[in-house]
C-alpha cells in the first residue's frame, strides 16, 4: 500500500548533520554535525551546540536505560554525555583514524565503532591492509574495549542485530563481516561488488562501498545501501541501491527493483518499528526522489521524499508515525563572507 | 631574441602520428642494449651531468589546498583533517602530509595561486603551457619546451616522457604529438608509457637476428634520407627523426620496465601506480631524460567523496614527493632537478552535497623543490576561510616565469610565426617570484 510522506517541520542547523539519534521523549534529537554536537527540539526547532569533537562528529546513539548519549567523531574518539545536562561523562580514543560509524545494541549493553583509512595497497589501488583493528566492540557502561576485530579498510558502517546477538560491519569494497557479540567470533558475512566503483575512466582507484546497514526482523538477513557502480567515479551517478542478503549463506535475496531507483549515493537506512518497511535516503543525482519508503516483504517503493538536499540520517519515532530526516544542503558564501546555515532537519508524517 | 618559422606545416600531421600513445613502430634495428650503451663510464657520466631536468608530478583533476599545503583547521571550510607543524617554524600543513612536513626547508610552496580557468580543459592548458590558447597555433607544453631547450634530441633516451597509465583519465587521451609540442614540432612531444600504455614492440623480434636487423635499418635509412634530401621533404625528415627515436627507445627498453627497479625502492615509494611511476621518473632522469611528467588519470577531481579520496591520494603524494626530493638530494641531483607538484587549480572551500569539493581557481596551492628553487619558502597566503588570496597573488604567467628562470630558460624569448602577432615564451611583462629563486 502506498504511503504519503508529508513534511510537517523543516529548519536548518549551522552545519551538515552526519548522524543523529532521538532521545527518550522522541521530541528531541542529538545531531552529530560537522562543527559539533547539537541538541535539537523538533517541535520548537530550538537548537543549541552542546559539545564538540576535534573534527567532524560522525554519529550519535542513545542508551535509554542509562539516559546517556554517545557520539563518535573523525578524531577517533567516542564521548559519553548525560542526556539530562549534557555533561561529559567519558571520553575515549578508540581509533587512530576516524570513527566512521557508531552503533548501540538494542539492549544498551554494547557499542560498536568502525574505522579505517583507505590507503593504496597495490598498483591498481586496492586498499592496503588495516594498520589497526577496524572494528571495536565496547562495553557501553564503562567504555571498556571488549573485542578488537579485523576487517579491510575503510569500514564505513556498523549495525547490531535487533536481539543484540550479532554485529555487522561493511566496508569500501562491499565486504560485510558478521560477528557474535558475546564471543567476538566471526560467524558469517558476504561480499557484494555492486556498491564499489573502480574508475575505468579518470581515476584508477576505488570508491563507494556500503554506507548503512540494517538487520531484518529475525536477524537472518541484512539490508545494505550505497551507490551502484560508476564508470566515472567522480560523476556520482551510480544507481540508488539497496540489497538484501542472507548473511549466513552469503546469498543475495533481493535488491532495488527495476525502474524504482534514480542516481545518487544512498547513505541513510532505517527499519520501521513495525518491521514492515524500511526507509533509504541520500543524494539525488538523477531521478525524482532521494528518500524512499520500501515495503519490506516485496521491496516495492511505497513512498518517496524529494528533499532537495543530501539526506544523511533517517530516524523513526517509536510509534512509527514520523520520519525525522537529517541532512546537508549546499553551502554557499553569503555577502558577509560566512556560510549560510546548511544543516537540514525535516520531519515527515507517514499516512496511508 | 630567437625567431623561428619552422612550424605549422601540414606535413607534421604525418610524423605526429608516430608518437601517439607510445605506439612506436616495430621492426627497426637496435644497436645496443641500454645497459650496454651506458657501460662506458664517461658516456654515462656525461649523460647524467647534462644541464637541468624536471619532474612534474601532475596532480590532474586538481587537489584540495585545504588537505595539502594550506589547511584551515577548526574552520568550517577546513574539512575533517587537522594540521601539523613542519620543519619550518610557524608553518603548518595538512596532517595527511607528515613526510613533507619534515622537508619543508627543501620545498618552495605557493599558497596564493590565483588563476582564471575553472574547468579542466582550460585549466590544464594554462597550467601545463603557461598561457591560454591562441588559435590556430598551439603553445608547447612545459615538457616540450624543456626538452627542446635543455634536452639532447640525439640522445637514445627519450627527453620528454609522460608516465600515465590511465587511458581515459584526462584530456591527454586525445592529444596528438602536435597538441603537446605545438609549434616546436612533433619531435618534442612525449613518449607515453605506464600501465596500459606500456610501449609495445620495443624489443627486436627473435625471428630477426641482429645483423639482419642492422641491414634492414641501414637500407631504410639510406632510402628515406635520400628521399628526404631529394624531395626536401619535412615529412621524411620527421619520419627519420621518429625512427631514430624508436632506435633509441629500443636501446633503453629496461628504463621502461618497472620490474627492473630495486624492490626496496619500489616499496619505499609505495605500491600505487602514481608512486611507482614517480620512482620510474627518477630513474629516467638519472639516466638521461630531461623532463618526465607523472600523472595518473584525473584522480583528484573529487566532486564526490572528497575526504574519502583525499585520505588516500594525499598520503601517497606526500610520500612520493618526500622520496623524490630525498633521493635526488642523496644522489647529488636535486640542485639540477626541478620537482613540481601541482594540478590545474584548487577546490572549493565548501563541500557540495555529494561529499565533494568542486573546482576553485581563485585561491589554491602548489609546491616545488630543487632545480634552482629556494627551499623553506612559503609564498603568499589566503584569508582564514581560504576564500581569497590576501597576499601576493600568483598567476600562471608568474609561475611559468619562475619555473623557466629556475631552469635557466629565457622566459622572454619571442616566436614569430607567419601572419600572427609575436608569441613570447611567457606573455606579458611579468616578473618571476624572486623569493623562490636561488641566486
Amino acid at each position: 500500500m502506498q504511503k504519503t510522506l508529508t513534511r510537517i517541520h523543516d529548519f536548518k542547523l549551522p552545519t551538515a548533520i552526519l548522524g543523529a539519534c532521538l532521545l527518550g521523549d522522541q521530541n528531541e534529537m542529538v545531531a552529530a554535525c560537522m562543527d559539533g554536537i547539537y541538541r535539537v527540539e523538533l517541535a520548537t526547532k530550538a537548537h543549541r551546540r552542546v559539545a564538540e569533537h576535534e573534527s567532524y562528529v560522525s554519529s550519535a546513539v542513545y542508551l535509554p536505560e542509562s539516559r546517556v548519549f554517545v557520539t563518535g567523531g573523525y578524531d577517533g574518539k567516542l564521548k559519553w554525555f548525560s542526556a539530562q545536562d549534557n555533561a561529559l561523562i567519558r571520553e575515549q580514543k578508540v581509533h587512530s583514524f576516524w570513527s566512521w560509524d557508531l552503533a548501540a545494541s538494542a539492549d544498551g549493553r554494547w557499542l560498536a565503532s568502525v574505522t579505517g583509512q583507505y590507503l593504496a595497497g597495490d598498483y591498481k589501488y586496492a586498499p592496503a591492509k588495516e594498520t589497526e583493528p577496524s572494528v571495536k566492540i565496547l562495553d557501553a557502561s564503562d567504555g571498556r574495549v571488549v573485542y578488537s576485530l579485523p576487517h579491510t579498510p575503510s569500514v564505513q558502517s556498523v549495525v547490531f542485530s535487533h536481539d543484540s546477538q550479532w554485529v555487522a560491519a561493511g566496508n569500501l569494497m562491499g565486504q560485510v563481516r558478521v560477528w557474535e557479540v558475546a564471543s567476538g567470533v566471526e560467524v558469517g558475512g558476504f561480499e557484494t561488488k555492486d556498491f564499489t566503483s573502480w574508475g575505468i575512466i579518470k581515476s584508477h582507484c576505488y570508491l563507494g562501498g556500503i554506507f548503512a546497514m540494517e538487520f531484518t526482523p529475525g536477524n537472518q538477513e541484512l539490508i545494505v545501501c550505497g551507490m551502484g557502480d560508476m564508470r566515472d567515479p567522480m560523476a556520482g551517478n551510480g544507481k540508488q541501491l539497496w540489497q538484501r542478503w542472507n548473511w549466513k549463506e552469503s546469498k543475495l535475496v533481493s535488491q532495488t527493483l527495476d525502474k524504482q531507483s534514480g542516481e545518487g549515493l544512498m547513505e541513510a537506512l532505517c527499519m520501521h518499528p513495525a518491521h514492515e518497511s524500511f526507509v533509504m535516503g541520500g543524494r539525488l543525482r538523477g531521478g525524482d526522489w532521494n528518500g524512499a519508503l520500501f515495503d519490506l516483504a516485496s521491496g516495492e517503493r511505497i513512498g518517496t521524499i524529494k528533499s532537495g538536499y543530501r539526506i544523511t540520517e533517517f530516524l523513526f519515532n517509536e510509534r512509527g508515525e514520523l520520519i525525522v530526516v537529517g541532512g546537508q544542503g549546499q553551502p554557499g558564501k553569503n555577502d558577509q563572507g560566512k556560510f549560510s546555515d546548511f544543516g537540514r532537519v525535516e520531519v515527515y508524517e507517514i499516512k496511508s | 631574441m630567437v625567431r623561428r618559422e619552422d612550424c605549422g606545416s601540414p606535413e607534421h600531421q604525418a610524423h605526429r602520428r608516430l608518437f601517439l600513445q607510445g605506439s612506436m613502430a616495430a621492426g627497426v634495428a637496435s644497436v645496443a642494449s641500454f645497459n650496454g650503451l651506458f657501460s662506458i663510464p664517461t658516456l654515462a657520466q656525461e649523460t647524467k651531468k647534462r644541464g637541468k631536468k624536471c619532474i612534474l608530478l601532475w596532480l590532474c583533476g586538481a587537489p584540495s589546498q585545504f588537505e595539502t599545503w594550506d589547511p584551515k583547521p577548526g574552520t568550517i571550510t577546513g574539512g575533517p583533517f587537522g594540521s601539523i607543524a613542519t620543519s619550518l617554524p610557524g608553518i603548518r600543513i595538512s596532517s595527511l602530509m607528515p613526510r613533507c612536513a619534515t622537508i619543508m626547508d627543501k620545498l618552495g610552496v605557493i599558497r596564493s595561486m590565483s588563476t582564471e580557468p575553472s574547468e579542466h580543459f582550460q585549466g590544464i592548458d594554462v597550467l601545463t603551457r603557461g598561457e591560454a590558447p591562441r588559435p590556430p597555433f598551439t603553445r608547447p607544453i612545459l615538457g616540450s619546451v624543456v626538452a627542446e631547450r635543455l634536452g639532447q634530441l640525439d640522445s637514445p633516451v627519450p627527453q620528454f616522457v609522460l608516465l600515465d597509465p590511465c587511458p581515459e583519465g584526462n584530456e591527454f587521451k586525445s592529444f596528438k604529438a602536435g597538441n603537446w609540442a605545438g609549434w616546436l614540432g612533433a619531435e618534442y612531444g612525449p613518449v607515453r608509457s605506464g600501465g596500459e600504455y606500456a610501449i609495445a614492440d620495443i624489443l627486436r623480434p627473435e625471428s630477426i637476428d641482429g645483423v639482419d636487423h642492422e641491414d634492414r635499418e641501414a637500407l631504410r635509412s639510406f632510402l628515406s634520407r635520400k628521399y628526404q634530401n631529394d624531395q626536401r621533404s619535412q615529412a621524411a625528415a620527421g619520419y627519420n627523426a621518429a625512427f631514430d627515436r624508436v632506435r633509441g627507445l629500443m636501446s633503453c627498453a629496461p628504463l621502461f620496465d618497472l620490474d627492473t627497479l630495486p624492490v626496496a625502492d619500489r616499496e619505499r615509494y609505495g605500491p600505487g601506480a602514481f608512486a611507482q611511476h614517480a620512482l620510474q621518473a627518477r630513474h629516467l632522469i638519472e639516466n638521461g631524460s630531461t623532463f618526465v611528467m607523472v600523472a595518473n588519470g584525473m584522480p583528484w577531481d573529487n566532486h564526490v567523496f572528497q575526504h574519502e579520496m583525499h585520505q588516500m591520494l594525499v598520503p601517497e603524494m606526500d610520500n612520493v614527493l618526500f622520496q623524490l626530493v630525498t633521493d635526488l638530494e642523496q644522489r647529488g641531483m636535486l640542485e639540477d632537478t626541478l620537482v613540481i607538484a601541482m594540478g590545474e587549480f584548487g577546490r572549493t572551500p565548501w563541500l557540495n552535497e555529494a561529499r565533494g569539493r568542486d573546482h576553485y581557481s581563485k585561491a589554491w596551492s602548489m609546491a616545488m623543490a630543487g632545480g634552482g628553487i629556494r627551499g623553506g619558502v612559503v609564498v603568499g597566503g589566503t584569508d582564514p576561510m581560504g576564500f581569497e588570496v590576501t597576499d601576493n597573488a600568483i598567476d600562471n604567467r608568474r609561475l611559468f616565469a619562475t619555473i623557466f628562470k629556475a631552469l635557466g630558460i629565457d622566459a622572454k624569448e619571442q616566436y614569430d610565426l607567419p601572419d600572427l602577432p609575436t608569441f613570447h615564451r611567457v606573455e606579458g611583462n611579468v616578473q618571476p617570484i624572486e623569493e623562490l629563486l636561488i641566486g
